[in-house]
């Protein structure tokens, strides 16, 4: 399966294991990006849940396709909020135009 | 299960500058980007490991992605369905055609 972790403007497809643990799925990401596991915070979205290292994705309910938010501590050593910066979708702009089709 | 590395994975940037890291495997699903990635000296993007599609939107890119992992579990035996939603069809046989894929 594969799992998309996101931050800002990027999306990382993460290939992965529902029995892989988290600690595991960091350590892809520090390979992709060049930051310590312990400076990395994985959220479970919607929901908003953050994922434990030690536990496995399928025992968090991280399923196939599940987006995954990335934080990065901060320099005061705290995280940073998450922050997804999603596209002005057309979607939306269509619904604005009241269905005129 | 496998290992990451850096060289094996692309990004590939949608026309707003959102940027999708996957799988090199993955975006050869595209003949397309394959061609760009691996003939020898013609294009920048295989040094780089970074495609920009200035034609395609975000949405779109993203369902793309999602579609050449769904392909890949597709062919590893995983059958299931591949939803697309009906607003998004168009654009999206667009840049299959564009993408060979």
């Amino acid at each position: 399966m594969y799992i998309r972790v996101k931050r800002m403007k990027t999306t990382y497809f993460i290939q992965c294991d529902p029995t892989e643990k988290v600690l595991e799925i960091k350590q892809k990401l520090n390979v992709l990006i060049d930051q310590p596991v312990n400076d990395q915070r994985l959220t479970h979205m919607p929901s908003g849940e953050v994922l434990e290292d030690s536990k496995s994705l399928a025992d968090q309910k991280v399923e196939n396709d599940a987006v995954v938010a990335l934080t990065l501590r901060k320099d005061d050593n705290k995280f940073e909020e998450v922050n997804i910066v999603r596209p002005d979708d057309f979607c939306q702009s269509r619904d604005a135009e009241g269905g005129s089709w | 299960m496998t290992e990451m590395r850096k060289e094996d994975t692309v990004k590939l940037i949608s026309a707003e500058g959102f940027e999708f890291v996957i799988n090199k495997e993955a975006a050869m699903v595209s003949q397309t980007i394959r061609n760009m990635l691996t003939s020898p000296g013609s294009f920048a993007e295989a040094q780089h490991g970074e495609v920009t599609f200035p034609e395609i939107s975000t949405t779109i890119l993203e369902k793309i992605c999602q579609y050449f992992h769904w392909s890949l579990q597709y062919a590893s035996g995983k059958e299931t369905e591949f939803p697309i939603e009906p607003e998004l069809t168009l654009e999206l046989m667009m840049a299959a055609n564009y993408l060979h894929t």
